[in-house]
């Protein structure tokens, strides 16, 4: 396992607005990792600077032992950047056939390839047509293509499903998830659940601060919850679940949704606690061995 | 600065500035929108050749009023045009000379910046330092207009030849010869451009700004020097000083090649600089 992405007290600022504040981690390759935080955390400014689209105020950021933006890492990082729009003027298929020109392709190989990408974005058909033709989930998967162009070692995708019907999202995240064993993705997304199934590693950031970076499994398996969500109300589902056996604590985290941390000692208690659900005639939707991604932030941000 | 500069130098690959280079020709030759421009442009030299260049060549060739016509590029400095057996030639000079590098600075208005407020920039400088870019975009704009200056002396060739077959040979070695002093001519402002572009927020702000420049920095380098005469040579930072000089055919090599190429890389060098340090 390398080190990709090595970060030091990297700080940025806007003018005299603090974007991102002594920033410090390491990303070694291997499963996706996912940059999660709420709006203005500083997750696309972190996506700028590792792209070279921007420059750290103070600290260090190394790709690959690179500066951000050196030629030795074109082609080996990628990024799908938040709000960039592909030139209306030329058809998809010309623009990508150029990037891949740029990374070193041949003529020929350079139609090879973009042809490659659109249909592992599923645009074969679009291939002519030019970005404003498209639809909007369109446009957003010409541009997943042009980063998977070639054979990148980091793939930055920012929000790569926001804005994608559910068919097309999946059909990205299933991407990712082959792609993964090639290529380590960094990811930012508001789809926690998106992020849970993909990632193994997790950055979070808050008001320009990292307040987390640990794997993914890692924080599970040492905490010891189960979060069971209901398919429907109960009565004192709450006061119930806490009276069994083993149970330390139970909150309701959000509708029919229960967090239920348990002691560590208390074996197979997610099959004392699913024959629980049967004998109270609880019919239940979901079973997460741990606490959910979007719990365990939801219950730092507040 | 300098080491900087050396080291983006360094990083620089020829093949990746060309391809960048390329791209920029193909939009106009290859888009809807380039062709528009190419067509709008051919229509206004056609105009141009028909009544400009061909009603001065007629008035040219009077006898009746060769003695006037002498007077007056006698006293406006042109007299040497009178000397040469291509009379559309000599018109053509006139005009490309002046309006070919006012035309830039329309033309190459938007070099990076439109591509920088789409975002489209970010996909390029995960593919292409940016000294390549902004050398890139500089080489295609000047193959474009390589191109379109080619048309118009093509045209003018054809306009002479057709009046009188045996000027050709004299009048292509000559053609070239000025298309080569108009291709010097031009760089300057298309780098002046390239470098307008790495802060201006849209291509026409950098054509006010352009212009702005022109106006304002004439008005404040003429305040300057009659204050103390000596800062008359803050002249030469304006591309295109030599233009009067040219258009007479009064400019030696220096002014005519060596002054534009100059500022055409100090002009380069600080955009380049500039266009480093920026955020896309």
């Amino acid at each position: 396992m390398s080190t990709l992405v090595k970060a030091q007290s990297v700080t940025k600022y806007f003018g005299s607005k603090l974007a991102l504040s002594n920033v410090s981690f390491e990303i070694n390759t291997g499963p996706p990792v996912a940059l999660v935080g709420p709006n203005g955390a500083g997750k696309t400014t972190l996506f700028s600077l590792l792209c070279g689209y921007t420059f750290p105020s103070s600290g260090e950021l190394k790709i690959m032992h690179q500066q951000p933006g050196n030629a030795h890492l074109f082609g080996k990082l990628s990024a799908l950047p938040q709000d960039a729009q592909l030139d209306p003027g030329f058809s998809i298929i010309h623009q990508l056939r150029f990037y891949a020109q740029l990374q070193g392709f041949g003529k020929s190989q350079a139609k090879q390839e973009s042809d490659r990408v659109l249909e592992l974005v599923g645009l074969s058909d679009a291939a002519y047509q030019r970005p404003n033709d498209l639809s909007h989930g369109m446009r957003k998967r010409a541009i997943i293509a042009q980063a998977l162009i070639g054979c990148p070692q980091i793939v930055l995708l920012d929000e790569a499903t926001a804005g994608l019907d559910p068919v097309h999202a999946r059909e990205v995240r299933e991407l990712i998830s082959t792609l993964s064993n090639e290529a380590t993705f960094i990811l930012s997304s508001h789809d926690l659940s998106e992020l849970e199934r993909l990632c193994g590693q997790i950055l979070h950031l808050d008001q320009g601060k990292l307040t987390e970076h640990n794997a993914l499994s890692q924080s599970t398996s040492q905490q010891h919850f189960f979060t069971l969500r209901l398919a429907q109300k109960y009565e004192d589902v709450e006061k119930k679940l806490f009276a069994l056996a083993g149970v330390r604590n139970v909150h309701n985290s959000q509708a029919k949704e229960y967090v239920i941390e348990y002691e560590k000692s208390a074996e197979a208690f997610d099959i004392q606690l699913l024959k629980y659900c049967h004998q109270q005639g609880w019919q239940y939707q979901q079973l997460v061995n741990g606490n959910t991604l979007e719990n365990q932030i939801f219950h730092k941000e507040h | 600065m300098i080491f900087n500069w050396g080291y983006s130098l360094m990083q620089l690959h020829a093949k990746r500035s060309l391809d960048i280079a390329l791209f920029e020709l193909v939009r106009l030759f290859l888009t809807k929108r380039g062709l528009f421009a190419v067509a709008a442009f051919s229509i206004c030299w056609l105009i141009v050749l028909r009544y400009a260049i061909g009603e001065a060549v007629n008035l040219l060739n009077s006898p009746n009023i060769a003695g006037f016509i002498d007077q007056v590029f006698g006293a406006i400095g042109l007299s040497k045009l009178l000397t040469w057996p291509q009379a559309e030639l000599a018109v053509y000079w006139l005009i490309a000379v002046y309006s070919f590098p006012s035309f830039c600075l329309f033309l190459c208005a938007d070099q990076t910046v439109g591509d920088r407020q789409r975002g489209t920039l970010r996909f390029l400088s995960l593919r292409a330092t940016r000294a390549e870019i902004i050398l890139g975009r500089f080489i295609g704009q000047l193959l474009i207009l390589i191109v379109l200056l080619s048309i118009t002396l093509a045209a003018t060739l054809a306009m002479f030849t057709y009046r009188e077959p045996s000027l050709f040979f004299a009048g292509l070695s000559h053609s070239l010869i000025l298309l080569g002093y108009l291709v010097v001519a031009v760089m300057p402002f298309i780098a002046l451009m390239s470098l307008i572009n790495t802060f201006s927020r849209s291509a026409r702000l950098a054509f006010i700004v352009a212009i702005l420049f022109f106006v304002g920095g004439k008005i404040i380098v003429g305040l300057l020097a009659w204050q103390l005469p000596a800062l008359e040579v803050l002249n030469y930072i304006f591309p295109g000083y030599q233009l009067a000089d040219m258009a007479a055919q009064n400019a030696g090599l220096m002014l005519a090649v060596g002054l534009p190429l100059i500022q055409t890389m100090i002009l380069l060098i600080f955009a380049e600089r500039i266009f480093a340090r920026s955020s896309l």
